[in-house]
């Protein structure tokens, strides 16, 4: 298992509030996996991902990735295995403005390892997601759609092994989102482990045996009752 | 290997994000590069003065004779130094004639020097102040030796030769054997130094008199000793003497450059807290673009990196600017800047050039002051990067 989550729960209080972000959630995911989480707004789809990608600290419950337990390796441990493993593309806006979009694609890339060649691997990556011509425009001077597009490219690369994807079509036209799925497909065809959060049911369809999960207020569960949830 | 690649590449960051926000740090830099700027003159300035004037007082006779009568100086006898000689300690009694020479044509002011080398115990070392030519021998006559400033004026005329006119009108003319450099300016640069006789000449003074004796004494901790008896010993002449001059310079100098230390001291400070003000809070952008970077992968250690060479390279570079605009100030431009401040010597002296004085001591104090508070206010504050919650890049706020 790629990804192992157990006993997960995560709780916020605000204004005396106390809500269930995440209650109880176990999830184990296989090396290829490709996982899609739907739910309503609120439902905990983002605080689980978050734990997942080791940036939100659950209350108890731990979160295993490629065996290995987040918290219990040293936060620089924790940094680099994020950066290595995995890509996050952001539900919001996350690109850094002052940044053109080639810069901002090359951000995860650790200072020890930038070289001429993973420069024209981002110009791949952008031609990928349909912006070749645009990798000296900042941020202010691309539409939202675009914007995500340059994070969706970002986030591949590192190559990583898991994708935690929020939202990623969420402001794209018809045409530029099959565009991104074929992306994904790509990868996933390639072996890249995917979880998917979306309300896109274009999402299901497009890929090759999605694993669907549910998520309601807190509580994770598996749609196809032929797999599992259970670890 | 890896590691060095790795800085480069942090510093390549560092720049082009330097870059991005040129605006904004271009103002930083000229603020800063100016209280450098400042400092730095300041301090250079009251160095080469300090400096210049101690070494030229070094040479000074311990102890200056001068004969008052109706609370002004005249001309005292030379059967004086005759009465010195029971005071035991005095090694060297040499008489010296100078005074102000008026010149109609330019309206400069000279100083007139009639020296006896001979007697003068360092005579033979007068020449070290020279920056070309020699000085005359002793008991040579109608040879000058001249300051910077007398020089260009003799070189303006056309003439090689210093042409001075006598009470009856009378013209005496020198023939010029050295001029002092421009280190001494503070001191000679309005100075004609003759013979004694040449002097006595110009200024009809008669044989048996003198402007001033100079006394040396073997001994110097007994000048005072010394000065107290001849006092006593002689009641219409006023005594001065060569510690007391230096406490003088001291007091005047101190006092300047001490107001002036504080001052800038001040608008050091002012600055640094600025730079602490302005770096500290991290704004909400700064938060998110640092939340970001964190999901992404970067470690705590390399945002702090580049906020590190971004730092350093600002305030290094303006150190630079402003140490080098300084010393240009001071060296070239005589410091024109501080002329209102440290000049109300013009009194005493005339415009003078400094003597550059590079102080290693004064550069790394200027360092410690500026670039260091600079890092430090801009680094320690980003450690705020590591209070920066990753996940709160994930939220749309
Ligand atoms: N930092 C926080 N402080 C307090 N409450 C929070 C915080 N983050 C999330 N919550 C709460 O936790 C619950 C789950 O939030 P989460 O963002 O995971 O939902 P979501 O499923 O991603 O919703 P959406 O589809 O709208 O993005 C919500 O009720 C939210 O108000
Ligand atoms: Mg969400």
């Amino acid at each position: 298992m790629i990804i192992e989550c157990r006993d997960l729960k995560k709780t916020y209080t605000a204004d005396g509030q106390t809500v269930r972000a995440v209650d109880n959630v176990n999830l184990s995911v296989a090396r290829g996996d490709f996982v899609i989480i739907l739910g309503h707004s609120g439902s905990g789809k983002t605080t689980l991902l978050s734990m997942i990608g080791g940036l939100t600290t659950p209350d108890s419950g731990e979160v295993l990735v490629n065996g290995i337990e987040n918290w219990h390796q040293s936060d620089a441990r924790l940094t680099e295995m994020r950066n290595q493993t995995i890509g996050f593309i952001f539900q919001f806006a996350s690109l850094i403005p002052t940044l053109t979009a080639l810069e901002n694609i090359l951000l995860p890339l650790s200072f020890g390892n930038r070289k001429a060649a993973t420069r024209r691997e981002a110009r791949d990556i952008l031609a990928q997601v349909g912006l070749k011509d645009r990798e000296n425009a900042f941020p202010a001077q691309l539409s939202g759609g675009q914007q995500r597009r340059i994070a969706i490219a970002r986030a591949f690369i590192n190559e990583p092994a898991i994708i935690l994807a929020d939202e990623p079509t969420g402001d794209l036209d018809e045409d530029t989102e099959q565009e991104i799925l074929s992306v994904f497909h790509e990868y996933h065809r390639q072996g890249t482990t995917f979880i998917v959060v979306t309300h896109n049911v274009h999402l299901a369809e497009s890929q090759e045996n999605p694993r669907i999960l549910h998520m309601r207020k807190g509580v994770l569960s598996e749609r196809n009752p032929a797999r599992s949830q259970a670890a | 290997m890896r590691t060095l690649a790795r800085q480069i590449n942090i510093l390549d960051y560092a720049l082009s994000s330097l870059w991005r926000r040129r605006l904004k740090n271009a103002s930083v830099l000229v603020v800063f590069t100016a209280v450098i700027f400042l400092v730095a003159s300041f301090q250079m300035v009251t160095d080469a003065l300090t400096g210049t004037a101690q070494e030229v007082l070094v040479n000074a006779p311990q102890i200056t004779l001068q004969r008052m009568s109706a609370g002004r100086q005249v001309n005292i006898p030379l059967a004086y130094a005759g009465k010195l000689g029971a005071i035991y300690g005095i090694s060297n009694i040499v008489p010296r004639v100078w005074g102000y020479y008026f010149d109609e044509l330019t309206g400069a002011n000279l100083t007139i020097m009639g020296l006896d080398t001979s007697r003068m115990p360092m005579g033979d070392q007068l020449r070290l102040t020279l920056a070309e030519g020699t000085f005359p021998a002793a008991g040579s006559r109608g040879s000058v030796v001249l300051g910077q400033a007398v020089r260009d004026m003799v070189r303006a005329r056309g003439s090689q030769l210093l042409s001075l006119f006598r009470n009856d009108l009378s013209m005496a003319s020198y023939q010029v054997a050295g001029v002092f450099s421009r280190a001494t300016d503070i001191l000679t640069r309005d100075l004609v130094v003759m013979s004694i006789a040449d002097a006595r000449d110009l200024f009809r003074i008669p044989p048996g008199q003198a402007t001033d004796l100079c006394i040396y004494v073997a001994n110097p901790t007994e000048i005072g000793t010394i000065a107290r008896k001849i006092a006593d010993l002689l009641p219409d002449t006023r005594v001065v003497t060569r510690p007391q001059i230096l406490k003088t310079y001291r007091v005047v100098f101190g006092w300047r450059s001490g107001f002036g230390s504080i001052c800038l001291l001040t608008a050091l400070t002012a600055f640094v807290i600025l730079a602490w003000d302005k770096a500290s809070g991290l704004s909400l952008e700064e938060k998110r673009e640092i939340a970001i970077l964190k999901v992404l992968g970067w470690q705590t250690a390399d945002i702090l990196a580049v906020r590190f060479w971004e730092s350093l390279l600002v305030s290094g570079l303006a150190f630079l600017l402003g140490v080098t605009l300084a010393y240009v100030h001071v060296v070239f431009l005589d410091g024109v800047l501080f002329r209102p401040v440290m000049v109300g010597w013009s009194v005493i002296f005339p415009p003078f050039h400094l003597a550059p004085a590079m102080n290693a001591q004064v550069f790394f104090l200027i360092f410690c002051l500026s670039v260091l508070p600079y890092l430090a206010a801009t680094v320690i504050p980003a450690w705020h990067t590591a209070t920066v919650r990753a996940d709160s890049a994930l939220s749309g706020a």
